[in-house]
């Protein structure tokens, strides 16, 4: 059954474990700056982890000419780094700035889910990151939100 | 899907696939140098030798460009094809004898420099890598010129490129790395042509070039802010949302 990744800053503690446990599986080091998912601290309390949405129009795959970036059957857009050309066409068109590039890997990254065992999951002490079926009440929670953004970005581009 | 034979082994392959593709799906190794998984093969380098069976004879083809299909049999490793690759390695180590790429792969068949004919290096093995890149972005500022001997990438005329929007993806292929992209201040020069970076309005880290943001059609916040702001910028939002 398709996963969500399920974020709620309200219970994030901005601990960074997840960038953490993403850059060490990712890259084999402890480096923030690597990870997929990033964790923005506003005010004291205040934090939100950040990450790929898996957006249903993505607008990276949608501007990728070589075919490097596509869905999988979990519905994850996933890169493929033998294909990437290095364009970085897809970093400039991710309006969230979910896709970013390696200089040394020479190709685009992103949150792929670890192939449906997301390794940010297990070292969230709170529960702020949740990988949920993608049952009703997961994308109704995800909808909601999605629904408040778009009337957010309406507000904000009028 | 299709079966074909690589080597004795039984290897399947989706019906469009080359011979290249089929191998390297089955963890069968063939050197290559102007082949990319994301672009179209061109068969420049013919270092992709392999021979396949037909009417009971062998035949050599480059495998990157050759359309795998059932029943075929391939074979890559004989000392036919040894000999044709070390012969190609010789030609392209004879014109760029420094490349570290090009001198690991030499010595791994045995081959060494030897000056048979006495020219000026050239870095650039004429793959094509940049240019079949430059195509697909759908810039196409950069081609090959003139003939023979004297073939190499360029941009119209050697002037500046006009389409170039500096996205590197040329540099980015290169085998050789042999594309020079410099980037002083505000400024990167690639082909011969200076771009203007653009600094994020939040961090001031540059970008991108102007060219790439109008190639793109991007306005709004993917033309003012990097991503990693961007990214901040949707969390803040994310938050206000919630």
């Amino acid at each position: 059954m398709e996963r969500v990744l399920l974020i709620s800053p309200e219970k994030c503690v901005g601990c960074g474990a997840c960038e953490l446990a993403c850059s060490f599986t990712k890259e084999g080091e402890f480096r923030p700056a690597m990870s997929r998912i990033s964790v923005y601290h506003f005010e004291p309390g205040i934090n939100v982890p950040m990450t790929c949405q898996q957006c249903d129009e993505a607008p990276c795959m949608e501007v990728c000419k070589t075919g490097a970036i596509s869905r999988d059957e979990a519905n994850v857009v996933q890169v493929d780094g033998d294909k990437c050309i290095g364009c970085r066409m897809c970093v400039m068109a991710c309006p969230f700035g979910n896709m970013a590039y390696s200089v040394e890997k020479k190709t685009a990254i992103k949150c792929d889910q670890c192939d449906g065992d997301p390794q940010c999951i297990p070292f969230c002490p709170t529960n702020a990151l949740e990988y949920v079926p993608a049952d009703t009440v997961a994308v109704s929670r995800k909808k909601l939100f999605s629904a408040k953004f778009a009337k957010l970005v309406e507000e904000v581009t009028k | 899907m299709i079966e074909l034979s690589i080597d004795g082994k039984r290897v399947t392959a989706e019906e469009d696939a080359t011979v290249l593709e089929a191998a390297r799906a089955a963890g069968i190794g063939i050197p290559t140098l102007c082949y990319h998984p994301g672009l179209p093969p061109d068969g420049n380098c013919r270092l992709c030798l392999v021979e396949i069976e037909r009417k009971g004879k062998r035949e050599l083809v480059i495998s990157c460009m050759y359309g795998a299909r059932d029943g075929l049999v391939v074979h890559t490793r004989s000392s036919r094809i040894w000999k044709a690759r070390s012969f190609v390695l010789k030609m392209l180590l004879e014109r760029t004898p420094d490349d570290p790429l090009l001198k690991r792969m030499a010595s791994h068949y045995g081959v060494a420099f030897e000056e048979r004919f006495h020219v000026e290096s050239d870095p650039c093995i004429k793959c094509g890598l940049c240019v079949r890149a430059c195509e697909e972005n759908g810039t196409e500022a950069i081609g090959f010129a003139k003939r023979g001997w004297e073939r190499e990438v360029s941009a119209p005329f050697e002037e500046p490129p006009r389409d170039c929007t500096g996205c590197k993806a040329c540099a980015v292929v290169c085998p050789t790395g042999c594309i020079d992209v410099e980037e002083e201040g505000d400024v990167r020069r690639i082909w011969g042509k200076d771009f203007r970076l653009v600094r994020c309005a939040l961090c001031g880290e540059r970008f991108a070039t102007e060219e790439e943001l109008a190639h793109m059609g991007l306005e709004g916040d993917e033309a003012k802010y990097c991503q990693r702001c961007r990214k901040m910028l949707f969390s803040a939002r994310f938050l206000v949302g919630l």
